[in-house]
Order: structure tokens, then sequence, then C-alpha cells
């Protein structure tokens, strides 16, 4: 017996010394041994056998061939089992083979409490079937240990019995892993939708009952977590009605449960896990979209957390408890930090300590609400962002959840190529773009207090608009106000800017910093070039990141490129809306300019303020002027024009934008009204002079008809016009051009907004290119002649009123071009022909004086070619060369 | 009629500056600079110039024959290299074109007092042009560079002929 070896290693050296006899006494074993085990394996529960078979398993550990038994007993134990126990599972499950083809979350059309009871058989079925087979399993476990008994008599530890129960459970979940039906992960993941949808509901149903007692203002913290989890607690509230309650989710809690363990059972932990957590997954989702929606009016993140915590939570944890895993009642959750851990609220309701599972759980499940809020709210935040500011609580949310996730990539990607899309367009009209872009400076300034992306996302639209050729114009009506030239924007930009100004000011006015921000600007492009998200860990309150504020003056001028522009086509409109002034009331206009100064300087400002001076000048001398008057012309008053119906602005030709002037023969009593205040102006303000820019202010007037009296404000040239009806009722058009000192052209098409308004006719004339031109005394006459055609007239006619009475930004253009023709034909006289860079290249060498030139390729192309269609130059093979 | 409101201009006076007389290089620049910018805009016909590609003290310049002088309908190409203390000395001045004419040599030297001894800073670019284009319709007969030029002036006819060979020396 001592040669006799523990372990099979050593069975090669005793072959030798078995006899026939032996032989046979192990076939005889052996062959016993099978057929117990079979017939103990198959065989329904009869264990009658165990004693032979026992015996058998000695013989066979006689011979030292304990590893031949148990791995004959182990294979047919799998033979068995994949026979019986597994193909029998499946086959419950069979009639549901189809919904293995259809999507998971597509609504099964099976009922639930069929398909809980085939699941409660199988897995009952298939547990009991284990359990047999581990029984027959404890008995080999005995057999081996009693033959040890019997040999040595020592005591064995659990080590053996370990293993080959551990080693049948591998068996067992790889069997059935390997014959695993595709339907049957649908299935279950079916189920666990379904019982926590219902479970939900109720819940869900709990949840605003308490969300209502809250708002009732009774003391949620205690009564809303007793309510739900610990009915041994005292109750204000309905206490049966709790209890239902709770008895049926401790039901659906149970059920579910059972099903999970049984999966366990079978070593589907992973399984059973997956199935249950995406199906709260998807219904968080879902809950979030119900909850988010496209309102952008109320922060939801704060309802979702707390459904989270009503409902999820409490199922888990309840499943949990049911499962036995929440046995650690210590503080483990201490190092995971909840982030809602600062709110009272936080704390599991009814659970004194979370355990780590659940702690894991609800971070799982907020980072997934947090996530899925952010993609939703990054889906529609170019919606979101138009709405602004009265979406703010989504931005709210969203910058939440942006700090939680840290997916600011995201944001700005998604972002982007929305505005690209739906803002970038043709069809959109710039006050709309800069309007939206305002908004997104704004918005993403609440995100982002450091600015970092707002550069990433700015860069598009800047680039957009520096394509417009009416950015500038309507950033200036912007910044001085929104009702000015263009009004159809949404919304009123022009506040925005205006107040934005204001903000500035104050920022200054705190921080006493002068921010140059041309250089900042550069600056900032360059970051913005090589953008990075700040890291999720990073303090944007703290670090080199926030030295760069959010200025969103700097950031509409850097869209210009640099402020000499703005402020040039600033002074085009002030001047523009100086001079249609009737009274000298600047007041608003002399704030916007103290604003600008602070923003861009006094020098650059200068010219503006000193129109602002001549209008005030103006105010003074023009009383003046008025009050010696009127002794001296006030005797000679034949014409009933007094002194006291003019008030002239009075400019100082230098520093105002170069005026449009045209030629204008005024009426004989008005032109000498200014030739008498011009003579005393001379007197008061000597040396200096008055020259008259006759066609340029206003006049208001009225008309007394036979029938009626009409009153307009209209320009002096269309006064003079009426006026000469005056003596005599009916004129032809040349006639009536020399008398106004106009050419007919330009008489034609002002005369139309007197025909317009019913009160002058036209008819042909005697010379088909001379027209006649006829006033319409009475209302009669205006109804048959040009009262059916005046309404659509008055349109036409009113857009011909945006006459301008200042040289506007394209006709200043227009002259700087001019000189570089004189430059383009100079060199080409010279050089003889030249291709479009070098041409490009010398004037950027040459021209830099006054005006520099400062053009891209792009333009020169377009004036150059524009130079070819008026026959100045040609364009041969790529060069210019001069047309002779 | 209720109300006029009409705007007035107030004359002011508008004073240039002297053109700069360091000799520094930047003020040569600036000066080159004006002259070229005021040359531009003068629009003289028939006289032209323009700074080679990337420097500007070398010009190109460009001058047509006047009306009226044998020299009509004729285009000559000059280069003009302007030295560094340029306005104090004359800039050097050569035909590119051959130009039959009694003070221009064959090589293009042209013999004119204001680019030599008569130079004064008050002329700019646009006199210089202005004087080599009215010297080919007025020629010194008396200092010739281009004897056979000096001879044939008188009679105009043939020196008519010579000037179109010149220009076009295939016909």
């Amino acid at each position: 017996m001592e040669e006799q070896p523990n372990t099979p290693f050593f069975n090669l050296g005793i072959l030798d010394s078995l006899t026939q006899d032996s032989v046979n006494q192990i076939i005889e074993s052996y062959n016993g041994f099978c057929n117990t085990t079979q017939s103990l394996l198959s065989g329904a529960g009869d264990l009658s056998v165990g004693a032979d078979f026992v015996s058998h398993i000695h013989g066979l550990c006689k011979f030292g061939l304990e590893s031949l038994v148990r791995d004959h007993f182990f294979y047919v134990l799998e033979e068995t089992f994949e026979r019986n126990g597994a193909s029998r599972l499946w086959r419950h499950f069979d009639p549901y083979s189809y919904v293995a083809a259809s999507n998971k979350n597509d609504d099964l059309d099976i009922d639930e409490a069929e398909i809980q009871s085939v699941l409660y058989t199988a897995l009952e079925e298939i547990s009991s079937e284990k359990q047999y087979q581990e029984k027959c399993l404890l008995m080999l476990v005995h057999a081996f240990q009693s033959y040890k008994d019997q040999v040595s008599g020592e005591r064995h530890d659990l080590g053996e019995r370990n293993y080959l129960t551990s080693k049948y459970q591998w068996i067992v979940s790889s069997v059935l892993m390997a014959t695993l039906p595709r339907n049957f992960p649908v299935i279950l993941h079916w189920y666990f939708k379904r019982r926590l949808e219902e479970l939900s509901t109720i819940m869900d149903g709990e949840f605003q009952d308490d969300t209502s007692q809250n708002k009732d203002g009774m003391d949620l913290d205690e009564k809303g977590n007793v309510g739900k989890c610990n009915k041994a607690s005292a109750m204000d509230v309905d206490e049966s009605y709790n209890d239902n309650k709770f008895l049926e989710n401790n039901r659906i809690v149970k059920s579910i449960g059972k099903v999970v363990l049984g999966l366990r059972n079978l070593g589907f932990t992973s399984m059973a896990e997956d199935a249950y957590a995406s199906a709260i997954f998807l219904l968080l989702k879902a809950k979030v979209y119900s909850v988010a929606d496209d309102d952008f009016r109320s922060s939801v993140l704060q309802s979702i957390q707390s459904w989270i915590q009503a409902v999820p939570l409490q199922f888990l944890h309840a499943l949990l408890v049911y499962l036995g895993d929440t046995v650690s009642y210590k503080s483990t959750s201490s190092g995971i930090k909840s982030p809602l851990a600062s709110q009272p609220s936080s704390s599991c309701p009814g659970i004194d300590t979370p355990s780590e599972g659940l702690v894991r759980w609800k971070l799982r499940l907020e980072y997934f609400a947090y996530e899925t809020l952010q993609d939703l709210r990054i889906d529609k935040l170019f919606e979101i962002i138009v709405d602004y500011p009265e979406s703010s609580p989504a931005i709210e949310d969203l910058k939440l959840c942006l700090e939680y996730t840290g997916q600011h990539s995201k944001l700005v990607e998604s972002f982007i190529s929305a505005l690209r899309y739906r803002l970038l367009t043709a069809g959109a009209s710039t006050n709309d773009i800069l309007h939206q872009y305002v908004s997104t400076i704004k918005a993403l300034r609440t995100i982002d207090p450091a600015g970092v992306f707002l550069e990433a996302v700015g860069e598009p639209i800047r680039d957009y608009l520096r394509g417009r050729r009416d950015t500038i114009k309507c950033i200036v009506t912007m910044l001085t106000d929104g009702t000015g030239g263009n009004s159809s924007a949404s919304g009123n930009p022009g506040d925005s800017l205006l107040e934005e100004l204001n903000r500035d000011e104050e920022i200054q006015e705190d921080a006493g910093v002068d921010d140059d921000f041309n250089t900042d600007d550069r600056q900032a492009w360059i970051n913005a070039t090589r953008w990075q998200p700040d890291p999720v860990e990073a303090d944007p309150y703290k670090g080199s990141r926030n030295q760069r504020k959010v200025d969103i003056l700097g950031m509409i001028v850097g869209i210009i490129g640099s402020k000499d522009q703005l402020v040039h086509e600033y002074r085009t409109m002030l001047a523009e809306k100086l001079l249609n002034k009737l009274d000298y009331d600047i007041d608003s206009e002399i704030r916007t300019l103290e604003l600008l100064k602070i923003h861009f300087g006094e020098s650059s400002l200068q010219k503006c303020e000193i129109m602002l001076n001549d209008l005030i000048g103006s105010k003074r001398i023009n009383t003046n002027v008025k009050a010696t008057i009127s002794q001296s012309s006030q005797t000679s008053g034949e014409n009933a024009i007094s002194m006291d119906t003019i008030s002239a602005t009075i400019m100082s030709s230098n520093f105002w934008p170069p005026i449009q002037d045209e030629p204008l023969n005024l009426p004989e009593p008005v032109d000498q009204l200014l030739c008498d205040y011009a003579k005393r102006f001379s007197e008061i303000k000597t040396p200096r002079k008055l020259q008259w820019k006759k066609s340029l202010g206003t006049v208001k007037l009225e008309l007394q008809f036979e029938d009626r009296v009409m009153q307009f404000t209209v320009a002096p040239v269309h006064a003079s016009i009426i006026m000469q009806f005056q003596d005599q009722i009916s004129w032809t058009s040349k006639n009536l051009a020399a008398a106004i000192g106009i050419p007919v052209d330009v008489l034609i098409r002002r005369i139309n907004f007197w025909i317009s308004k019913g009160i002058i006719a036209e008819s042909p004339g005697a010379d088909p290119c001379d027209h006649v031109y006829t006033i319409l005394e009475n209302l009669a006459e205006t109804s048959k002649n040009g009262g059916s055609s005046g309404n659509t007239q008055e349109l036409l006619g009113g857009d011909e009123e945006e006459e301008r009475s200042v040289a506007s930004v394209e006709d200043q253009l227009r002259k700087e071009m001019n000189v570089y023709e004189k430059f383009i034909l100079g060199m080409l006289t010279n050089f003889g022909s030249m291709a479009l860079d070098r041409i490009h290249n010398t004037l950027k060498m040459f021209c830099i004086t006054d005006p520099t030139y400062d053009k891209s390729l792009q333009q020169l192309q377009s004036f150059l070619s524009g130079l070819v269609s008026e026959e100045k130059l040609e364009l041969r093979d790529g060069m210019y060369i001069l047309k002779r | 009629m209720a109300a006029i409101n009409v705007q007035s201009v107030e004359a002011a006076q508008d004073n240039k500056t002297a053109p700069p007389k360091n000799v520094d290089s930047q003020s040569v620049l600036r000066r080159l600079q004006s002259e070229l910018m005021a040359l531009m805009m003068s629009g003289d016909p028939g006289v032209s110039a323009f700074p080679e590609e990337d420097n500007i003290f070398c010009w190109k310049g460009t001058i047509a024959g006047s009306k009226d002088t044998v020299f009509e309908g004729t285009e000559y190409k000059l280069s003009l290299s302007f030295p560094n203390d340029y306005p104090f000395k004359p800039p050097k001045v050569r035909f590119e074109t051959t130009c039959f004419h009694p003070n221009v040599d064959m090589q293009g030297n042209i013999c004119l007092d204001i680019l030599q001894d008569k130079w004064s800073s008050a002329y700019d670019v646009r006199t210089i042009l202005l004087s080599i284009q009215s010297l080919l319709g007025e020629p010194n007969i008396s200092s010739p560079l281009n004897p056979q030029a000096a001879q044939l002036w008188s009679n105009q006819e043939e020196y008519r002929k010579m000037v179109e060979n010149y220009k076009c020396p295939n016909a």
C-alpha cells in the first residue's frame, strides 16, 4: 500500500505490476462505474444505485484511477446536461424564435404574464435539473472522500469539493452559452423592460405624489424617504396606500429578482445584469426625452435627478437587497463622491448608507442621464440659441452636463455644422446672422466663461460675415440703434449691442484696464486655430485662460477686421442721421459716441465728435442769426416766408464724409432767404462763409387745394418741383427741369413721388420724349387719373426716397479705386503687359500713401475686369494690357 | 411751406506740407513715393513712368512724341535711376529705345542741361519727363551728341523718314 501513489503521475510505474486479475478487476469496476453513472445521471432522481456507484469508484481509486473517474463523470454529466437541461430549457423559448430577428427596441407582441410564467417554469426546471446533478456530483465527492478516509484516515479540506463544483458550474454555463438561442437575450431584455416600465409607472405616481407633497411644504426629507422603503417607520400620510404600493413594488422587484437569481444560478450573471441595465437605461433615456422635449424655458436637470433617485435607484436598491448584494452597510461610498452629494436630497431614500454597488449605479445612471440630456441639447443648440435669452435654463442645464461629461468638443463640432447648414446660407439676412452671433456669444459665455470654445464656434460665422458686403453697415446699425436703416431684424439686436457697450463700460470702470482688442483679437485668433477643449478638471475661473475675457464688441469688431473701417462706416451713418434731423436733439448720438469712445479711443472718433459739435454749434448760430436778422429782413417781407421757418445745420466740411451735392434751383423766395442767412452768418462769423448744400435737408410743406389740405415732409428737390406748380398748373418735363436746374432724367425720377401721391398727373406731350405734367386740383380728378395706381406707386416712390445725402462707403471705395486705376494704367504704360498678381504686388509696393492699397487679389481682379469691360484694358493670356 | 432745413458748408483752409529735405533714405523713399503719386494723378498726356517691380530707385518711363513735331506718333522707353541722395543729385536718364535725335547718342545717353549742371531739387520726375518730351521737338543743335541727326534736322521731311525708319526698322 505504501507504493500506491496518490497522484496519477506515477501511474506508469505500476503498470508493470498489474496482474491479469487486477486488470479484470479494473475493467469490471469501470464498466460498473459507467453503468451506474449513466443510470444515476439519466435516472429521474433514482439514487438507489448510489451504493454501487460508490463502491465502483472505490474499486477504481484503488488503482489510482481517480482522474479517469472524474473525467468520465464530467463527460457524462455534460452530455446529460446538454441533452436534458439545456435543450429542454431552450425548447421553452422556441415559440418565440421569431423575435430574434426583430429589433431590441421594438415592442414585442407577447403577453407579459405568459413570458413570465415561461421564464419561471424554464428557470425552475433547469435549476431542479441542476440541483439534481449537483447532488450526483456531491455523491462523487463523497465517494472520493470516503475512499481517502479509508486509505489514509486523514481529513481532506474542501478544496477538492470546491474545485469540482466550480468545474461543474463552468460546464453548465459553457453548455448553455454554446447552445444559447438568439432570441433568448431579446426576450430577456424585453421582459426586464416591461417589468421596469410597470414598476416605473407605479413609482412615478409615487414620485409625483412626493413632489406634490413637497409643494405642500411638508417635510419630504423624512416622509418621502420613509414612505417608499421603510414601512416600519411612522408615516404621516396614508399608510395603507403606500403599503399597497410598496407591496406591489415588492412583488415586481421580487419577480425580477427571481429571474435574475435564476439566471445567476446558471452563470448568466453578466447577461442578466446587461438586460436589466439596458432596460433601465432605455427607461432613463425615454424619461429624459420626455422631460427635456423641445421646451427650453425650464431647467429639467433637477427633475431628472430626482426621478433617478425616485425610480431606478429605488428599484436597484430593492433588487440588490433581494439578491443579497447589499451587505456592506459600512461607509464604503466615501471614496466615490456623487456629484449630487452636496444636495440634501441626494442620500438614497430609505437607506442609511448607500452601498457601494448602489453608488456605482447612481453614478452610472447620472452620467448616462447627463450625457443623454447633453446630446439632446447639443442637437437643438441652434434653436436654443435662437430663443436666447428665454432659453437660458436649457443653457444652464447644458453647462452642468458638460461640466460632468466634458464633451465640449462634441458641442463645438455639432454646433458648427448646424451653423453652416442653417445660418450661413445665402437666404439668411445679415442682421439675423449677427443677431444669432451675438446670442451665441452670450449663450456660450454662460457655458464657458473663459470663452475657450466660443472662439472655435465663432470662427465660421466671422469668416462668413466677412464675405458679406452689408456686414459693416449692419454692425454699425446694431451698435448705434436697432431701428436705423434695416429694421427687418427679428428681436432687437441693437439694444443688445448698446447694452454691451454699457456693460463694457462698467467692466472698464471696475478693472481700469484699457483693452487693446486689436492685438487681443489677433491673439485670440491664433488660439482659436489651435483650440483644444479645456480638461474637465480645469477650473474655468482660474488659470491663464480667463485672461481672455469674452468681449462681444471686440468679437463683433473682429469680424470687420479693423476698427478704422467700423469707425468710417459709423461716421457715414452718423452724418446721414444728423443731416436728416429736423431739430438739434442729439442726446442719444452723444451717448453712443461717448460709449464708442471708451471702446475705440478718443482719437479715432475725433471727426465724429466734431460732427456732433457742429450740430451743437449750429443750434447756437441758428438762434443767433435769426435773432439778429429779423429786424433787417422783415421790412422787405413781401413774401410770406419768415426766417423762423429755416434752421441750418452748419458742417465743418473737412471733418464730414464727402457730401453728395446735386445742383438745384430753389424757388426764388427760399433762395433769397438762404442768401440773407448766409450773409448774416458771414457777418457774425467772419472770415468764415456759408455755402449752402441746397439739395440736402428736409422740407415740411403744406399743400392747399380746392378741396383739401395735405402735409408732406420731403426733400428740397421735391419741394422745388411742387413749388413750380404754384404759379403754373402745367409744365413740360424739359421746361420744368430747366426751371429747377436738374437734368430731365432726374426730374422724371423725382416727380414720380408727386405722381404717386395723386397730386400731379403725367400725360404724353407733343414731343414723344417730352412729358406734360399737370397739377390735379381736386380729389375727383385725382381718383380719375392717378388714384388707381396711387397705392402701388407709393411703394415704389417710397423706395426711391431712400436717397442718401452722404456718399456711401461704396462710393468712397469707388473713389479709392479710381486712384488705383491711375496707378494700374501708369504701370501698364511703362511695362506693357502684366499679370494679375504682379499688378497686385506692385500696387502693394508703391501705392502706400493715401489711400493705402489694402484690397484682396479677388477685389483687384473684379476691379480689373470692370476696367476691361470699360474697354480701358484688355486681358490676353492672363496678362493685362492697355487698350489703344 | 412750413420749415426748411438746409445744410451749409464752412470753408476751411488746407495748407500743404513742404517736401522733406533730409538725405536719409526714408525721406528719399517718401519723396519718390509722393512724386509717383503726383505723376499718376496729374495725368499729363504722353509722359508716364513707374518704378520697377521691387526697386523704387529704378523707374521705367514712357514718352510719346509731341504733336506737330517730326516725332509725332512715336513712343520712347526710358530708364530712370535715382541716386541715394536724390533729389540733391539728378537721376540718370537713358533712352531704352534708340532715338534718332541730335542730343541723344546711339547708346541712349541724353545731353540735357537740367540732368547735368542745371539740376535743381525743385525738379521732379514729371518735369524731367516733360523736359525730355519738349527736347524732342526742340533740339539743341549747337552741341550735338548725334552730328548726323543735327545735320539732318534742317530737313524736316527727311528727318521724319529717319525717325520712322528707327521706329520700325524693318519698314
